[in-house]
């Protein structure tokens, strides 16, 4: 009962220390850590110009290897795309965790006047969950979902298509003359990513070990129906040789080892305090010498 | 010569070619560590097969005007620059040891009791735990892998990630990981007894079943192809670490055997350490960073080893032959450390309950547990 006591009060310790520990983690929010130091991750974009696209090669955020974005228009001539820095749109009220692959400044020109336009983003690195957000100049709805519509292409990739309207609320330039500017970029959840991708890891391990486990148990089985089957023969052993102490401890540790796995022979039944304390001896040291292969130091 | 002028060339030569006045305080900061971490390894005897070179890393780079971590004038690496760059920045020291390993384990007490994989696999809940917490604190997605990964309690695989994901880590993580295992007899006993009763201690466990040497050579031909295929991107480090135990198993190449084992694992381990340690230097390394990565460490440590005991818990549900949970914490794959802690508790409970082969299992699991850890999270970010 005392025992439980403790345990319990451990315990009660233990969870105290780690909520308070939550407390403190909550009330300094992700956002407050985010200046922790520089941002590292920052994407940046080389762009190349082809015939009626420009691609942008980058690394993205929590990626080690590069990955590309195709850009097309259609309803206007697509004439720039651009990096934009994330400090310089002055947003602070976004998490920039949540953006990717950075943000882009988009430029069509020839649109017809007071009408829309189409641009057509194009990767492998999209997903069904990738949403396109953009900069408003309006000063209280800051950012907006283009509503963009997915289409999936060959090889996983692909297609945002967003619209956006000659002088509409997503026209940086804000006029009606037959140019759209937009700035945004593909969205992703950082949280729902992060998650997602812990559970399905972990469960990942339990798989990959699970399917080892499987193959072990058959080849195991295997293995031991193939040692039944087979016959050693005894070897002859000149008793002159070998002290009568030394012959009894290999022997119980010879009924230890060859008793393995035919009856179910526990330790404490072939070594207990009944027995001499050289045969005792002669269990320990077997076991002892079976154990120094994993006596690595690193 | 007038005295005027020996007084200037002398006082050039204190100026400009000793490292008297530029020593900083955040440079004795960084040597005292250094001292410190000598300290553990040759006073206290805590790893110190790693932690004496990491030491001496700190302490040696972190006095200034030292050759040692830059470029030379012609853009050739200085001496540990160069250990680190060949070594580790190019993930062949890490790889190196995996094999060394490979050709030291007997994977016998794993083979002859398979379902003990769960339990390395449960022991991994740390990692994945951590790595949530930290990003909490605004550690960017790899940064949390490279701090998740050191609850999995293998000095190489965490050195082998952080290489690849997040290098401005590296000193802190790989110390943080060579700490808290040597630290392991002191951190997961009060867990072990807080998550089981003394009756639970006290089972005892079947004898482990022979393993045939043929079954021996065949398993890291079977592990190869099972974990190589689902998680390619683990190649390098289980490549090596079954190639290694292969080496072993064969019989007929022992001198290749025995050199992984001893003189090529002696002598990458002399340049891992050296190079480890010598990226911690002041400028970079004293910032808040390294103590979130020491805080989330020891608590990574203890989440895997309450995952690694919960597995056995639950495992126990299920299964008619009980199994001692005692060794579920042998899944913090710190070989053999955690397995011989296991063994250790489970004697105080029982003094005829010999569990060091049967936690040997989990304690092996927990190897290839945490470099298939590792190798989700590479696969993650490619």
């Amino acid at each position: 009962m005392i025992n439980k006591n403790i345990k319990f009060n451990i315990l009660f310790r233990y969870l105290r220390i780690s909520l308070s520990l939550l407390s403190c983690i909550f009330l300094y929010s992700s956002n407050s850590f985010a200046a922790f130091g520089d941002d590292i991750e920052k994407p940046r974009p080389e762009f190349t110009v082809g015939e009626d696209k420009i691609s942008a090669k980058f690394i993205p955020r929590a990626k080690s290897t590069s990955v590309i974005i195709d850009f097309k228009a259609s309803g206007g001539k697509l004439v720039n795309v651009a990096g934009v820095d994330f400090e310089a749109l002055q947003r602070p009220e976004l998490d920039i965790k949540n953006y990717k692959s950075s943000f882009f400044e988009i430029k069509l020109e020839n649109v017809e006047l007071d009408s829309e336009a189409t641009i057509h983003l194009f990767s492998n690195f999209f997903s069904s969950s990738t949403a396109f957000w953009v900069v408003t100049k309006d000063q209280k709805e800051t950012w907006i979902n283009t509503e963009a519509q997915k289409n999936i292409h060959p090889d996983r990739v692909y297609e945002l298509v967003v619209k956006a309207k000659d002088g509409g609320p997503s026209d940086m330039d804000g006029a009606v003359d037959g140019r759209i500017t937009l700035i945004g970029g593909p969205k992703d959840s950082f949280w729902g990513y992060a998650l997602g991708t812990l559970f399905i890891r972990f469960f990942g391990i339990f798989l990959v070990l699970g399917l080892l486990m499987i193959g072990m148990i058959i080849s195991g089985k295997v293995f031991s129906r193939i040692m039944k089957k087979k016959d050693d023969p005894i070897p002859s052993v000149d008793e002159n040789l070998i002290s009568s102490k030394a012959a009894a401890a290999i022997a119980v540790a010879l009924k230890i080892h060859l008793s393995a796995g035919k009856e179910r022979l526990r330790p404490d039944q072939v070594y207990n305090e009944e027995q001499s304390t050289w045969s005792q001896q002669g269990c320990k040291r077997i076991m002892s010498d079976r154990s120094l292969v994993f006596n690595r130091q690193t | 010569m007038s005295w005027d002028q020996v007084l200037e060339l002398l006082k050039n030569i204190v100026l400009t070619q000793t490292g008297i006045p530029s020593i900083t305080f955040k440079e004795i900061i960084m040597i005292c560590v250094g001292l410190f971490f000598l300290y553990l390894a040759i006073a206290k005897e805590y790893e110190p097969l790693l932690l004496m070179p990491i030491g001496f890393g700190i302490f040696l780079v972190n006095f200034p005007l030292t050759p040692l971590m830059g470029y030379t004038e012609h853009g050739n690496p200085e001496l540990i620059r160069a250990f680190y760059k060949y070594g580790i920045e190019w993930e062949i020291i890490p790889c190196v040891i995996f094999l060394g390993l490979g050709a030291m384990t007997d994977f016998g007490p794993l083979i002859a009791n398979p379902k003990t994989l769960i339990i390395g696999a449960g022991a991994q809940l740390g990692v994945f735990i951590t790595y949530i917490g930290t990003l909490f604190f605004g550690f960017t997605l790899k940064e949390a892998a490279s701090v998740g990964i050191i609850g999995g309690a293998d000095g190489p695989t965490t050195i082998y990630l952080t290489a690849k994901l997040a290098p401005h880590l590296l000193g802190a993580n790989a110390l943080a990981a060579y700490s808290y295992m040597a630290m392991v007899p002191l951190i997961q006993p009060p867990i072990m007894r807080l998550m089981t009763t003394i009756d639970q201690r006290k089972i005892k466990m079947r004898q482990l079943r022979d393993v045939s040497q043929r079954e021996k050579l065949l398993f890291p031909l079977i592990a190869t192809v099972l974990i190589v295929l689902l998680i390619p991107a683990v190649a390098p480090l289980m490549g090596m670490f079954m190639f290694g135990n292969l080496m072993r198993e064969c019989g007929v190449v022992k001198r290749l055997s025995d050199t992984a084992q001893n003189a090529l694992m002696n002598i990458v381990t002399i340049f891992l350490g050296l190079s480890v340690g010598a990226t911690m230097q002041a400028n970079t390394f004293l910032t808040w960073k390294p103590l979130f990565i020491f805080t989330f460490g020891l608590f990574d440590f203890v989440v895997c080893t309450f995952g690694g005991i919960l597995t056995v818990h639950i495992m126990n549900l299920f299964l008619k032959e009980k199994i001692n949970p005692l060794i579920g914490s042998a899944g913090v794959s710190a070989v053999p450390m955690s397995a011989r802690v296991s063994h250790v508790e489970g004697l105080k409970a029982d003094k005829d309950n010999w569990l060091i082969m049967h936690a040997m299992g989990p304690n092996l699991a927990g190897v290839i547990g945490s470099a298939a850890a590792a190798g989700m999270f590479i696969a993650m970010f490619n």
